[in-house]
C-alpha cells in the first residue's frame, strides 16, 4: 500500500457506521457483584463513601443493599481470565498475554462468536472517550450482563503515537432481573506505531 | 476526609468550586488498581510493553479515572446525591506512573425537571503541573430539596 493511502482499510468500518455487531448474544458478567470486589475497588481510590460498604447507611438512602460505585461498570460486568477445561496461560515468555488480559471476552469452545467488526489489524489500542448513562443503581448481589456493541463513529487519524482510527461501539449492561443498569459508549484508539518508531 | 453532611439542591449554585482532590500514581497503586478493576492489559503495569506502544510509561486506565471524578462529585453530592451521567470523558494525554493526578470540579449547571433536582459538574484531570489529561468534561447527578414537592431557589 502506498504511502498516504492507509486510511483506506479503515473504509469497511467507515461503511458500517450504524450497524450493531452484538450478534444478540449476552454476555453474563464472571462472577456476582461481591462486598469484597466492591471494597477492594475502593482502595486505591481512598474512597470513603458509607454506600460502597455499610448496608445498613445503603439501606437507610433507599438501595436494597450496598451499592456498588458507577464508575466500575466495566468491572462489575467484566469476564474470566480463566476458565475450567481451558488452558489460558500457554508460555512462559515474559510478556506473553492470556486471551483476556484487559476487559474483553473469554470466549470457550462452542460459544456463538459475535460478528467480527470489519476493521483491519492493529498492534495497539487504548480508550479514548467514554459516555455513560447510569439508569439504576448496581447493588451487592446483582449479576450483571452486556448486549449489543453498535458502531456509531470511525475516523481514521494519524497522531504522535502512530496510524489508525478511533471508534465509538455502544453496549447496553442489565441486571439479573433483565433491567437496564447503564448504557455505555466508549471510543478506543487502534494504531500501529509510526513505521520509524516502530523499528 | 468528608463528613458527609448532605447538601441541598437549594445549596449549590453555578460556579461553585468541588474540592480539589489529588492521587499520586505509583507502580503499586496501578497495580492494586488493576487487581481491583479487573483490567490487566499490560499498558498499565508493564513499562516495556507501554513504551513500545508510544507512551512515555505505564498509566492510569480509564476506570481509575473515572472512579476519581466519582469519588470528587460523590464528595460533593452525598449520600443522598444520584449520578445520573458521566461524559463525554475525554482522555488527553496519558497520567503517568510518577505523577499526581489532580481533579478540579465545578458546577457549570442546575436545574429541575420532572420533579427531579439536577446539577451538573464540569470536571477536569491535571497532573501537578497543570498538563490537562482528562478534558474537561460533564457529570450529572441529582440532589434532595430542602423543600417537600420540587425544590425553589
Amino acid at each position: 500500500m502506498a504511502e498516504g493511502e492507509w486510511p483506506t482499510e479503515w473504509q469497511p468500518m467507515i461503511d458500517a457506521v450504524g450497524q450493531d455487531f452484538g450478534g444478540g448474544i449476552v454476555y453474563v458478567a464472571a462472577d456476582d457483584v461481591e462486598k469484597a470486589l466492591v471494597r477492594r475497588y475502593l482502595e486505591p481510590l481512598e474512597f470513603d463513601c458509607p454506600l460502597h460498604y455499610d448496608e445498613e447507611a445503603a439501606k437507610r438512602y433507599g438501595y436494597r443493599g450496598i451499592v456498588a460505585p458507577y464508575s466500575g461498570m466495566s468491572t462489575w460486568v467484566a469476564d474470566a481470565k480463566w476458565k475450567p477445561g481451558t488452558v489460558a496461560f500457554t508460555s512462559a515468555e515474559r510478556g506473553a498475554l492470556p486471551p483476556n488480559a484487559g476487559l474483553g471476552r473469554y470466549l470457550m469452545p462452542g460459544d456463538p462468536e459475535p460478528p467480527r467488526l470489519p476493521r483491519p489489524a492493529t498492534e495497539y489500542s487504548f480508550v479514548t472517550e467514554l459516555e455513560v448513562d447510569y439508569i439504576r443503581a448496581v447493588i451487592v448481589g446483582d449479576r450483571l450482563s452486556q448486549t449489543g456493541c453498535k458502531l456509531l463513529s470511525c475516523i481514521p487519524k494519524e497522531t504522535r503515537v502512530g496510524r489508525g482510527a478511533f471508534f465509538t461501539t455502544e453496549v447496553e449492561i442489565q441486571n439479573q432481573r433483565g433491567e437496564l443498569v447503564a448504557r455505555m459508549r466508549q471510543q478506543l484508539y487502534c494504531y500501529n506505531r509510526h513505521p520509524k518508531a516502530a523499528e | 476526609m468528608p463528613d458527609w453532611a448532605q447538601r441541598y439542591w437549594e445549596d449549590v449554585h453555578e460556579g461553585d468550586e468541588l474540592p480539589t482532590l489529588e492521587f499520586p500514581v505509583t507502580i503499586v497503586r496501578l497495580v492494586i488498581e488493576a487487581a481491583a478493576n479487573r483490567d490487566f492489559w499490560p499498558l498499565h503495569h508493564s513499562s516495556e510493553f507501554a513504551r513500545a506502544s508510544g507512551a512515555a510509561d505505564i498509566y492510569a486506565n480509564n476506570i481509575f479515572l473515572q472512579g476519581m471524578w466519582e469519588r470528587s462529585v460523590r464528595e460533593y453530592i452525598g449520600l443522598a446525591g444520584v449520578l445520573k451521567k458521566l461524559g463525554p470523558f475525554r482522555m488527553r494525554g496519558f497520567n503517568l506512573v510518577g505523577e499526581t493526578v489532580v481533579v478540579k470540579g465545578v458546577v457549570s449547571r442546575t436545574w429541575q425537571s420532572d420533579g427531579e433536582n439536577f446539577v451538573e459538574f464540569e470536571l477536569r484531570s491535571e497532573t501537578s503541573n497543570g498538563v490537562l489529561t482528562v478534558a474537561p468534561g460533564p457529570v450529572i447527578a441529582t440532589l434532595p430539596s430542602r423543600l417537600p414537592g420540587p425544590a425553589i431557589k
